[in-house]
């Protein structure tokens, strides 16, 4: 009997624990999309179901192409990242000790204590025509009229690697820590070189890391509005920019949301795709 | 005499006992950058005690805001004229005006009946007019003398040397440059359509001579003060305050004219405090206070008589911009009829993604 | 190479120093073909920084390292000569048992049909013929230790180095696994290196063991060498069991001397290797429990008699052991309990005759410095 009570007792404690994340759940993730799913179905005139908003992304190419561009590049986006993060972390990990790993690590948090306006505005000044780099350029006599160096992709991939950095340093950090240097050594001793030490022993250990970070990249990357928009110029053209404009300008609810939601489903079968494709799992990944 | 007397002291003590019941109050504004100075509020707040919370913002978020929020959140807001009837029809976000409680002496006459009339819905007034200015050319005489109109722009000599904005104002400015009557057109949906497809083959074309479609005010003056662009469309206040810091930058009236567009009060459907809002108006229309708002926005008030506190650069910068010919040229913004927005929003995408 | 070419590794005066301290302090030692040598120490005594250097992963500060007689130093870890059994293996838990053993014939180029020939070669002569699919988190404790073994066997390294790779295991498997190496490594024919804290382990295996105490080898010798002739007091504590006194010479005659203990014993010892002894020094005196013959009833002619009471009994099957106290000094003595019928009901208090000879009890000068710490204790 006490037995029972008790067990009771454990199992409305653990209700209780689980109530924020699932008020959490419902009222910010689920609630917010299923309206949106409403808006996305119902035509504003008379509120009969229509599916026009979803065609409409289908059948203009504007759209689609728009959500394509942004989709390769923020794939793109994610793979420099985690080329240029890779060594940054294998070098956090592996190669500092003590205090100065603190250090490095702490450097790459750095540009997180201001807010994404502010760094964007920071590339602003250095890129542009009349910036510190431009100036630099011509002072130096490398470059006899000002450079424009904004206004580019390559400038919004910079402004997007830049961005999303410390998401991929941070969990590749956490699982090459966790690879015992013995594991390196022992492919050395066995007469490894430095590459395929790398690609047979640290980065299948790396996977699950590499993984995360590459969602967690890939969805900031698909998401950022800021950084294509500012960076990106007369050219730029960035899904959640029409997203915002849907609903902002427009005030076409209806078919923002019906972005919003293709959004998801889109970027969730891209990321399930990438997952196929590299033969991991999700749970795998993040448990 | 006696009796005057007893019932001013009940006045008197009325408004204090109201004075001190407002020091908890709040006018919740929201408006666009630099028409509630710090100063302004602050007088307003010595005066009434009510504190001003103020948002800034453009028309589309504001009537966004109000659209999600079902005109609740904000007790005063200033959208221009043009989007204030036909937001109204669309949305049932504001509140009809009680003009009783507004003093309608310190409104420029002709403006005040204007704005009546563009913002009357079912025979309610929903708008009274506040900041009043306009759209056309901002450009560096040095360099651009010969950018007279809209179309100009687009001359290959400035190529990669201009800035507009992709959005609507630039579509019905180059539609004028190039002939047409957008205004006129309002009504007829697919004469409208016609006209926008005209205009977005040539901003198409024209875009090899964009730097960058500018999108804030501020980013708008570093690129005409950095010289990185000479010649831009944006608005008058724009180009005046660079005139400050550069003689040779200023706002020039398009000969196909300037588009005339006026800043209103509307109050919210769910507005919460009507009598500071109605404060509020009365207190910022004020000619002196007027003419501080003036100072700050760059743009003229439709409050009778604040020119005279304006200070005499401000008024030699807009006698230099527009002559008696451009001001009666001036095109203002008709209310927008319900279904513009998405024709010139495809046509705004085709552009940006051309 | 040449066939009178029989030592595998020659150190020649190596010493490694790191910030403020010496690892490994001019160590020199050779090693012959198909020996299995050990370097037994305590944690810290430097074993592990020389088996690193050994195998390319710490450079020496000074000296040179020789592998059939050629200069190791500018040979990175993956060109050398030589292969490790990590301390916890370091088996790749991404790769199932064949990928881990071919991952070194992989690495030189081996053509696969060969790799597979060899991987289950080696696999078989590990007794793990079946093995070759599984992944390394299936296997026991004790397959692990032979797949390791394995990976490093199938390159045919000229030296193999181990790191203390029995530490995580129970101790039956322990006792299994020193058999198992010893005969794998009789069978492959290869050099080995051990390195270990367990004296046990490096008697049972080893041809060689080097004794090894801050940075320097203490003594290099066979097992038997090294437990029945220590040449250093550290060697005769820290190999095997032993009654260990701090004393002060009595007297000193040709062949022996007469010395008294701290705590109040007087035997009479032999001196361990050549020092120069004079009545009054300070030694350390060693005498191996098992050395101490022991009886109920009566002494036998010997050179130290000692007759006391049991103090403790600790039982440990065939190890037990007796505790006896001498009651005139008060001093204690450790000794094997024999285990005749005589001692069967052998109890606390009961009577105990000791004898043994001057030749097990071995002395040892204390250092000066050693004798600060002798006093002070």
């Amino acid at each position: 009997m006490g037995n029972l009570g008790a067990n009771a007792r454990l199992k409305l404690g653990l209700w209780l624990l689980l109530m924020p994340l699932g008020l959490w759940l419902l009222l910010l993730i689920i609630l917010p999309h299923f309206e949106l799913l409403i808006f996305s179905i119902t035509d504003p005139e008379d509120g009969a179901f229509t599916f026009e908003f979803y065609f409409e992304f289908f059948t203009e190419p504007l759209y689609w192409r728009t959500f394509l561009r942004t989709a390769v590049m923020s794939i793109l986006a994610t793979i420099l990242t985690l080329i240029i993060a890779f060594p940054v972390a294998f070098y956090i990990a592996k190669m500092l000790k003590g205090r100065s790993k603190g250090i490095v690590f702490a450097m790459c948090l750095i540009p997180f204590w201001v807010s994404e306006l502010v760094r964007t505005f920071g590339w602003m000044i250095l890129l542009r025509e009349s910036g510190v780099i431009s100036n630099f350029l011509q002072w130096s006599g490398l470059a006899a009229g000002p450079v424009e160096l904004l206004y580019t992709d390559a400038t919004i991939m910079l402004g997007l690697v830049y961005s999303s950095m410390l998401f991929m340093v941070v969990p590749l950090v956490s699982t090459l820590d966790s690879l015992d240097d013995s594991y390196i050594e022992a492919g050395y001793d066995l007469g490894g070189t430095n590459w395929n030490v790398i690609r047979e022993i640290v980065i299948p250990h790396a996977i699950p890391g590499i993984v995360s970070g590459c969602i967690i990249v890939f969805m900031l990357s698909l998401g950022n509005y800021l950084t294509p928009v500012l960076l990106g110029g007369k050219d730029s053209l960035w899904f959640t920019e029409q997203i915002y404009t849907q609903f902002i300008t427009r005030f076409n609810w209806e078919q923002g949301s019906a972005f919003g939601l293709l959004l998801l489903v889109l970027s969730s079968l891209i990321v399930w795709l990438g997952l196929k494709a590299s033969g991991q799992s999700f749970t795998k990944t993040m448990g | 005499m006696k009796k005057i007397n007893i019932l001013s002291l009940a006045v008197l003590l009325a408004s204090g006992l109201a004075t001190t019941a407002q020091a908890t109050q709040e006018l919740r504004l929201l408006t666009w950058g630099g028409y509630a100075p710090k100063e302004v509020v602050e007088l307003f707040e010595k005066e009434t005690g009510i504190k001003v919370k103020v948002t800034k913002s453009n028309n589309e978020e504001m009537i966004s805001k109000l659209k999600a929020t079902r005109g609740a959140g904000f007790d005063l807001v200033q959208p221009s004229q043009d989007r204030v009837a036909s937001a109204q029809k669309a949305f049932k976000i504001y509140k009809p005006m009680d003009l009783s409680k507004i003093d309608s002496s310190q409104f420029i006459d002709s403006m005040l009946a204007a704005t009546k009339g563009q913002s009357t819905v079912d025979g309610e007034v929903y708008a009274v007019p506040h900041v009043w200015g306009s759209s056309g050319l901002i450009v560096n005489r040095a360099i651009a003398a010969d950018i007279k109109d809209y179309t100009d722009l687009c001359k290959p000599a400035y190529a990669g040397k201009v800035t507009y904005r992709l959005k609507r104002p630039t579509l019905i400015g180059f539609a004028f440059a190039m002939g047409e009557d957008p205004f006129a057109a309002y009504g007829d949906a697919d004469k409208y359509k016609q006209i926008m497809e005209k205009v977005g083959k040539k901003l198409t074309e024209c875009k090899a001579n964009v730097k960058a479609y500018w999108s804030g005010g501020d980013a708008l003056l570093s690129l005409m003060r950095s010289g990185e662009t000479t010649a831009a469309m944006a608005w008058d206040a724009g180009g005046w305050k660079l005139n400050r810091d550069n003689a040779d930058i200023t706002f020039v009236a398009p000969t196909s004219g300037a588009l005339g567009w006026i800043d209103t009060f509307v109050l919210p459907r769910k507005t919460k405090n009507e009598a500071a809002a109605y404060q509020w108006i009365n207190f910022v229309m004020r000619p002196d206070i007027a003419a501080k708002i003036t100072a700050s926005a760059g743009n003229f008030t439709a409050s009778k008589g604040s020119d005279d506190f304006v200070d005499a650069k401000a008024k030699a910068q807009y006698q230099e911009s527009f002559s008696a010919k451009d001001i009666d040229n001036i095109k203002w913004y008709p209310p927008v009829p319900a279904g513009l927005e998405k024709i010139e929003g495809k046509i705004l995408d085709r552009i940006k993604a051309s | 190479m040449s066939k009178h070419c029989k030592i595998d590794l020659a150190c020649e005066n190596i010493s490694k120093h790191f910030s403020g301290f010496t690892a490994v302090d001019n160590v020199s030692f050779t090693i012959p073909k198909g020996s299995f040598f050990s370097i037994l120490g305590p944690s810290g005594c430097g074993k592990t920084t020389l088996l690193r250097m050994l195998a390319g992963f710490e450079s020496p500060s000074s000296g040179d390292i020789l592998i059939k007689q050629q200069s190791m130093l500018d040979v990175p870890p993956n060109k050398r000569p030589v292969n490790m059994v990590f301390q916890h293996l370091a088996l790749f838990p991404t790769m199932n048992v064949e990928q881990n053993i071919g991952y070194g014939l992989r690495r030189q180029g081996v053509a696969k049909a060969e790799i597979t020939e060899r991987v289950a070669a080696v696999l078989a002569r590990v007794g793990l013929a079946d093995s070759g699919k599984k992944r390394v988190e299936q296997l026991s404790g004790g397959q692990r230790q032979r797949i390791a073994l394995a990976r490093c066997l199938v390159l045919n390294p000229t030296l193999l180095l181990l790191d203390e790779p029995l530490g995580a295991l129970d101790l039956k498997l322990r006792e299994q696994m020193k058999i198992e190496l010893k005969s794998l490594q009789k069978e492959f024919g290869t050099t080995f290196v051990y390195i270990t804290h367990d004296q046990s382990e490096a008697l049972v295996m080893s041809d060689q063991i080097a004794v090894m105490n801050k940075g320097k080898f203490e003594q290099v010798g066979t097992p038997h060498q090294l437990y029945y002739q220590p040449e250093t007091a550290f060697v005769a504590g820290f190999v095997g069991d032993s009654n260990r006194w701090h004393g002060t010479i009595i007297s000193v005659d040709d062949s022996s001397l007469m010395l008294k203990t701290d705590d109040g014993l007087s035997f009479r010892a032999k001196v361990a290797v050549e020092q120069k002894l004079e009545k009054g020094a300070k030694v350390e005196v060693f005498v191996r429990p098992e050395a101490i013959n022991v009886s109920r009833t009566a002494h036998s002619e010997d050179d130290n008699q000692l007759t006391c009471t049991v103090q403790t009994l600790l039982f440990d099957g065939a190890n037990s052991q007796i505790i006896a106290l001498e009651p005139n000094s008060g001093g204690k003595i450790t000794v094997a309990m024999p285990q005749t019928s005589d001692f069967v009901d052998l109890k606390t208090g009961d009577q105990l005759f000791l004898n043994w000879s001057a030749a097990q009890t071995l002395g040892f000068l204390v250092e000066s410095e050693n004798l600060v710490s002798a006093v002070g204790a």
